[in-house]
C-alpha cells in the first residue's frame, strides 16, 4: 500500500458527490469506490464519512432510495440530484482553480520573479 | 410526477428520517462491511467485531444522524422539556401555585393587550383606515372642542379634486320615520355619498353597499342596514335583501347589511340605516344639501401636507358661510382614532401599567418558589454536576424548567384572556369604539408566547444561576445540608420585599381609585335622578296627509305636546311629568351666547340654554330659590320669560337686583322647516326666578350658568319627557305608552327611555371609575394574594429545612416565642421593609394617579393599605412558622 493521505477539510463531500456522480451507490459501496478511485492512498474514517452523507443528503444534492445490493440485500442507494450536479461543478471549478494558484506558487522559482 | 409526488417528496427531504429508516441503513452497512472483510479471508467472528468497532454502536446511529443534521440542540431541549413536565407533575402542589402566579399576570396582561389591539391600534373595520381622516375644525378660543363642519354640495365637489385627496365621503344624519307596519318607529338614517362601498371597502354581510349607480336620476330608493338594526327589526331574516322598508312615508328597497363590526359612525350618531345622499336631495328637506366630510388621504401623503393644502380650501369656504365658523380657528385633519385616544388611551395605559405590575409581582413569585423549591433539590443538582454536566447545561436545564412553568400558565391565562378582554367593554360600554371587536388573533398569539418565554426566562434566571452555582456546594454531604441555614436567604428576601412593595404600590392605586369613586357617588348633583325615567317621541312631520301640515304650527304643536305631558302626568303612580327638550343631565342644553339688557356688549357672555316645561323642576326637585316659575300660559306662548340658575346669578347678576332683568339669546331660532320656532324666541325675556345648579357639564363638575327657557321658544320634531313615578320608573312604561296612545293612537315612543340612573351609571367619567375601581380592586387582590403565597412558601420551606435546628433548640429549652421568632423574622423583615419603600414611593403615586386618573390621592389611603398588608403578611409568616414549634425534639434528631 502507498503512503496515504490526510483529507482538508470539506473536501471529503466533493469525493462523495463525485463517486455518486458515476452512479447511485449505497452508502459503504461510495467508501470503497472512492478508496478504489483513489488507489487506497486515502483512509477515510467511517464515523465522519456518514456525517457527511447525512449532511448531503439534508441539504438535497443526493437522495437515497432502498433497492437491491449486488449480494441481494436491502441497502440505500444513494444519487446525485439535478441541485447536487450543479454543486459539485461550481465545487470541481472552485478546486481547480485553487489548486492552480497554490500550485503555481508552490512551484515558483526564483527568477521568475 | 404527480403534483402529489412532488410535494410528497419535498416533504420528504425536508423531514429528518426517522430512527428506524437509519438504523436499517446502518446495519445493512455494517454487514456489507463485514462480508468485505470476510471476503479478505478474516474470520466471520472477528469481521463483525471489527465491523463495529470501525463504525460505532448502531443505537448510536440515530443520535449521530440528528446530530449531523444540527437537531442536537433541539433534542436536548425537548428531553430538558420533558424532564420540565415530568418535575412538575412529582410536585402539583407547587406547580399549581406556579403556574397560577404566572396564569393571572400573563392573562391579565394578553387581555389588556388585546383590548388596546382592538381600540386603539386596530379599531375601525374600514379599508385603509390609517388614512381615513376627520376634518375638524379648532376654535382657538376653545381649542378643547374641536368642531365638526358641513360642506355644501359645491364645497363638496370642489374639495373632492383637491390634491392630497384619495376619496372623500360625505354624509348627513336624519331622524326618520318607520312606517308601514304597527306603530312607527323612530329610525335613526345617514345619508351617505354613493361612493361609501369604495370607500369604507367594507364587505356586506347580505347583499351589496351602496355604489354610484344609486346616485342616478335623483338617486334610487334603495337601504342599506346596520347589523344591529337588522336582528332586531328584521331577526337577522337572511332573505332581507329585496324586502321594502317604508321611511318617511316613502318605499326603499332594501339592497344589503352590513356586517356587525360596522356601526357608523359614533361620532355622530351609529345609523339604523344608510342611504344615498342624492335621495336627501331628491327629498330636500333641508333648505341647503350639507355635507360632513370624512378624508381619506393619497398613500404617500402626510398629515403636514394635507393640512397645508386644505387650509386654503376651507379658509374660501369660511367666507361663503362665515356664520358656521368661528372667529379665530384653523383646520386640523384628525386621524379617526383620535377621540377615542384622548376618551380612552389614559386610561388603558394606566390599567395595563397595573396588569404589568400584577405580571411583574407573578414572575417575582415564581422565583421565589423556584428557588425554595430549589433548595431541595440541590442534592440532584450536585450529583449532575458531580457527573459531568457543565454548569450553563444544569441552568439551561432549570430555565426550560420554567419556562414550562410559564407556557403551562400562559395557557391558562390566554384562555381566560379572552373573557377578561371584554370586561372594561361591559363596565364601560360608551368608553370605546363600538366598532373594535375583541377576538384571537395572530398578534395577540404571538405576544402572549412571546411573554410566556420571556416570563418563564425573568422569573428562572435568578434561581438557575443561583443553584448551578452557589446553591449545590456541599449538597452532596446531606448531614451538613440539613443543619445549615438556607443559602439563598438574602436573594429571596430581596425578592419578597420587592414583591411586597409592588402588591402596595397596586392597593394605594385601588385604593384611590375606589375612594374617588364613591365621592362621587355621593356628592349631591342638585338634582335627584332615582325614579325618574327620560322618554322621547318623535312628532310625524313627515306625514304627507293633513296632520304633518298642521304640526308645522306653533299652536298646534304646542298643544300636541302638553295634551301628551298631561296625559302621563295622570297615569297613576306618577307624580310628576314634564317637557325637556336635551335638558336631561348630567349634560344639559347647549352652550349658547346671550346678552343681558344694560350691559354694553363685551367679549360673549356664555350660558347653556336649556328648553323645558315650567314641571321639569318638580320633576327633577331642583329647588326654586327665588322669585317665581313662568305660568301654564306663559308656557304656550314661550316668549318673554326666563329662569336662571343659581351660577348664573352669582356670575352674571352679582350686581343689582337679579329678578326683573331681561336676557335675549340671539341663537334660539331655527332654519329647520320642521322645527318650530315661537314668535320672538329670540327677543328679551325677563327673568322670573332663580332655580338651584344642577350638574349639566358632566357628574365631576360644577354646574355652569344656565337659562332655562319655556320648550315652546324652539320645538324641534322631537320632544322628551322626564317623568317622575313611584317606585321603578321602567314599570310604568306600558302604562305611560298606554297614556300617550290614547292622545294620538298611532305616536310611537321612542326607543330608548332609560330611568337617568342608568344614564349615569353609563356616564364616561362614572363608567371610567367605576372601571379603576373594580379592576384595580380585582389587581390589588391577586397581587397581596400573590404576596402572601410567596412569604408563605419561603417560611414554610424554611422550617422544613431547618427542622433539625429547630428540634435541637427547642431540646436545649428556647422558648416556643423565640423559635417562633427565628422562623419567621427573615420574612417578615423583608415584609417590613417591602412595605417601607412602597410608602416611599408615595409623592411618585401621587404624581402618576393624578396625571393617569385625574384622581387626587390621599397618603391616608396608602397608610391605610400598608396597614392591611402588614396584618396579612405577619399571618402568612405565622401560620408556616407554627410549624416549627410543633417540631418533636426527638423526632428531628432521629431523623438526623
Amino acid at each position: 500500500m502507498t503512503k496515504t493521505v490526510d483529507l482538508p477539510q470539506g473536501t471529503l463531500e466533493m469525493l462523495i458527490l463525485k463517486a455518486v456522480s458515476l452512479g447511485p451507490l449505497h452508502g459503504y459501496g461510495i467508501l470503497l469506490r472512492i478508496q478504489q478511485i483513489s488507489g487506497e492512498r486515502l483512509e477515510i474514517l467511517q464515523g465522519s464519512f456518514y456525517t457527511a452523507i447525512y449532511r448531503l443528503e439534508r441539504q438535497g444534492w443526493i437522495e437515497g432510495e432502498w433497492g437491491e445490493s449486488d449480494n441481494n440485500r436491502r441497502a440505500r442507494f444513494y444519487s446525485l440530484t439535478a441541485a447536487g450536479k450543479r454543486h459539485l461543478k461550481a465545487e470541481t471549478a472552485k478546486w481547480a482553480d485553487m489548486a492552480a494558484v497554490v500550485a503555481g506558487i508552490l512551484n515558483a522559482r526564483a527568477d521568475e520573479i | 410526477m404527480s403534483v402529489l409526488g412532488g410535494m410528497r417528496k419535498r416533504l420528504r427531504s425536508w423531514m429528518p428520517r426517522a430512527a428506524a429508516d437509519v438504523d436499517e441503513e446502518f446495519r445493512s452497512t455494517l454487514e456489507a462491511y463485514a462480508q468485505d472483510l470476510m471476503g479478505r479471508g478474516m474470520p466471520a467472528e472477528e469481521a463483525r467485531r471489527k465491523a463495529r468497532i470501525d463504525l460505532g454502536r448502531p443505537d448510536a446511529q440515530h443520535e449521530r444522524y440528528r446530530d449531523a443534521l444540527g437537531l442536537r440542540l433541539f433534542d436536548e431541549l425537548s428531553g430538558d422539556f420533558r424532564y420540565g413536565v415530568r418535575a412538575i407533575r412529582r410536585n402539583p402542589g407547587f406547580a399549581a401555585v406556579a403556574v397560577v402566579s404566572l396564569a393571572l399576570g400573563i392573562g391579565a396582561t394578553t387581555a389588556m393587550f388585546s383590548l388596546i389591539y382592538a381600540v386603539l391600534l386596530h379599531p375601525f373595520p374600514y379599508a385603509g383606515a390609517d388614512r381615513i381622516m376627520n376634518p375638524v375644525i379648532v376654535n382657538e378660543q376653545h381649542p378643547d372642542q374641536p368642531q365638526w363642519f358641513p360642506l355644501t354640495e359645491a364645497q363638496f365637489q370642489v374639495m373632492r379634486q383637491a390634491g392630497p385627496i384619495n376619496s372623500l365621503l360625505g354624509f348627513n344624519n336624519s331622524h326618520m320615520e318607520m312606517t308601514g307596519s304597527g306603530l312607527p318607529e323612530a329610525v335613526f338614517g345617514v345619508y351617505l355619498t354613493e361612493n361609501a362601498g369604495s370607500f369604507f371597502g367594507v364587505r356586506p354581510l347580505l347583499g351589496r353597499n351602496l355604489e354610484p349607480s344609486d346616485g342616478e336620476n335623483g338617486g334610487h330608493a334603495v337601504v342599506v342596514l346596520n347589523y344591529r338594526f337588522w336582528q332586531r327589526r328584521f331577526s337577522g331574516d337572511p332573505q332581507v335583501v329585496g324586502q321594502t322598508l317604508e321611511l318617511d312615508h316613502a318605499a326603499y328597497t332594501v339592497i344589503g347589511v352590513m356586517p356587525r363590526s360596522f356601526a357608523f359612525n359614533n361620532t355622530t350618531g351609529v345609523g339604523d340605516v344608510y342611504l344615498p345622499s342624492s335621495r336627501m336631495r331628491a327629498v330636500a328637506r333641508v333648505p341647503y344639501m350639507a355635507y360632513i366630510p370624512w378624508i381619506k388621504l393619497k398613500r404617500d401623503v402626510t398629515l403636514a401636507q394635507a393640512d397645508a393644502a386644505l387650509e386654503p380650501l376651507v379658509r374660501q369656504f369660511a367666507k361663503e358661510h362665515p356664520e358656521r365658523y368661528p372667529d379665530h380657528w384653523h383646520l386640523a385633519l384628525q386621524p379617526l382614532v383620535v377621540p377615542y385616544e384622548q376618551q380612552t388611551g389614559k386610561a388603558l395605559m394606566l390599567l395595563l401599567a397595573g396588569v404589568v405590575l400584577l405580571l411583574i409581582i407573578g414572575c417575582v413569585n415564581c422565583s421565589v418558589l423556584l428557588l425554595a423549591r430549589g433548595s431541595t433539590r440541590q442534592q440532584e443538582l450536585a450529583v449532575r454536576l458531580a457527573i459531568g454536566a457543565s454548569r450553563w447545561r444544569i441552568v439551561r436545564q432549570l430555565l426550560v424548567e420554567s419556562v414550562v412553568i410559564s407556557c403551562a400558565g400562559a395557557l391558562v391565562g390566554v384562555g381566560a384572556s379572552h373573557w377578561l378582554a371584554k370586561v372594561p367593554l361591559l363596565l364601560s360600554p360608551d368608553s370605546f369604539p363600538p366598532e373594535s371587536e375583541i377576538r384571537v388573533n395572530a398578534p395577540m398569539l404571538v405576544f402572549s408566547v412571546a411573554l410566556a418565554i420571556a416570563c418563564g426566562v425573568v422569573s428562572g434566571l435568578a434561581p438557575a444561576l443561583r443553584l448551578a452555582w452557589r446553591g449545590s456546594e456541599g449538597a452532596l454531604s446531606p448531614r451538613r445540608a440539613g443543619v445549615t441555614a438556607w443559602h439563598s436567604t438574602r436573594r429571596w428576601s430581596v425578592l419578597i420585599a420587592a414583591q411586597v412593595a409592588l402588591t402596595l404600590v397596586l392597593m394605594g392605586t385601588a385604593g384611590t381609585a375606589i375612594r374617588s369613586f364613591l365621592q362621587l357617588t355621593r356628592e349631591p348633583l342638585g338634582y335627584d335622578p332615582e325614579d325618574v325615567m327620560s322618554l322621547g317621541i318623535m312628532l310625524h312631520v313627515h306625514d304627507p296627509g293633513e296632520w304633518g301640515r298642521r304640526i308645522q304650527l306653533h299652536d298646534v304643536r304646542a298643544a300636541y305636546i302638553e295634551k301628551i305631558r298631561a296625559s302621563i302626568a295622570s297615569v297613576p303612580g306618577v307624580t310628576e311629568a314634564a317637557v325637556s327638550t336635551d335638558a336631561t343631565p348630567p349634560y344639559a342644553g347647549a352652550a349658547s351666547t346671550f346678552e343681558l339688557d344694560g350691559e354694553p356688549a363685551r367679549e360673549q357672555p356664555q350660558a347653556r340654554v336649556l328648553l323645558t316645561g315650567p314641571q321639569y323642576f318638580a320633576a327633577l326637585r331642583i329647588p326654586l330659590i327665588e322669585g317665581r316659575m313662568w305660568s301654564a300660559d306663559e308656557n304656550a306662548r314661550g316668549d318673554f320669560v326666563a329662569v336662571v340658575n343659581r351660577a348664573f346669578a352669582a356670575r352674571y347678576l352679582a350686581q343689582g337686583s337679579t329678578l326683573g332683568r331681561r336676557v335675549r339669546v340671539p341663537g334660539l331660532t331655527t332654519q329647520n322647516r320642521f322645527a318650530s320656532a315661537s314668535a320672538q324666541s329670540a327677543g328679551w325675556r325677563t327673568i322670573l326666578g332663580v332655580v338651584g345648579d344642577a350638574r349639566n357639564d358632566g357628574l365631576d363638575r360644577p354646574a355652569v350658568p344656565a337659562l332655562y327657557v319655556p320648550y315652546t321658544a324652539l320645538m324641534q320634531p322631537y320632544e322628551q319627557f322626564l317623568v317622575r313615578t313611584q317606585g321603578d320608573p321602567r314599570t310604568y312604561l306600558h302604562s305611560i305608552r298606554a297614556a300617550i296612545a290614547s292622545v294620538a293612537a298611532d305616536q310611537e315612543v321612542s326607543r330608548g327611555a332609560a330611568p337617568l340612573r342608568e344614564d349615569i351609571e353609563r356616564d364616561a367619567q362614572y363608567s371610567r371609575q367605576r372601571l379603576f375601581s373594580i379592576l384595580f380592586g380585582a389587581y390589588s387582590a391577586m397581587a397581596l394574594g400573590l404576596a402572601l403565597v410567596g412569604i408563605f412558601s419561603v417560611v414554610a420551606y424554611s422550617v422544613a429545612q431547618r427542622t433539625v435546628e429547630f428540634g435541637l433548640r427547642m431540646a436545649l429549652g428556647a422558648p416556643r416565642r423565640h423559635v417562633l421568632w427565628i422562623a419567621g423574622r427573615i420574612a417578615l423583615a423583608s415584609a417590613v421593609a417591602g412595605i417601607a419603600l412602597g410608602l416611599g414611593c408615595d409623592g411618585f403615586l401621587g404624581a402618576v394617579l393624578a396625571h393617569w386618573m385625574q384622581n387626587a390621592f390621599a397618603a391616608d389611603t396608602l397608610l391605610a393599605a400598608a396597614g392591611l398588608l402588614a396584618i396579612c403578611a405577619l399571618t402568612a409568616c405565622l401560620l408556616p412558622a407554627r410549624h416549627a414549634i410543633a417540631v418533636q425534639p426527638a423526632e428531628a434528631l432521629r431523623n438526623e
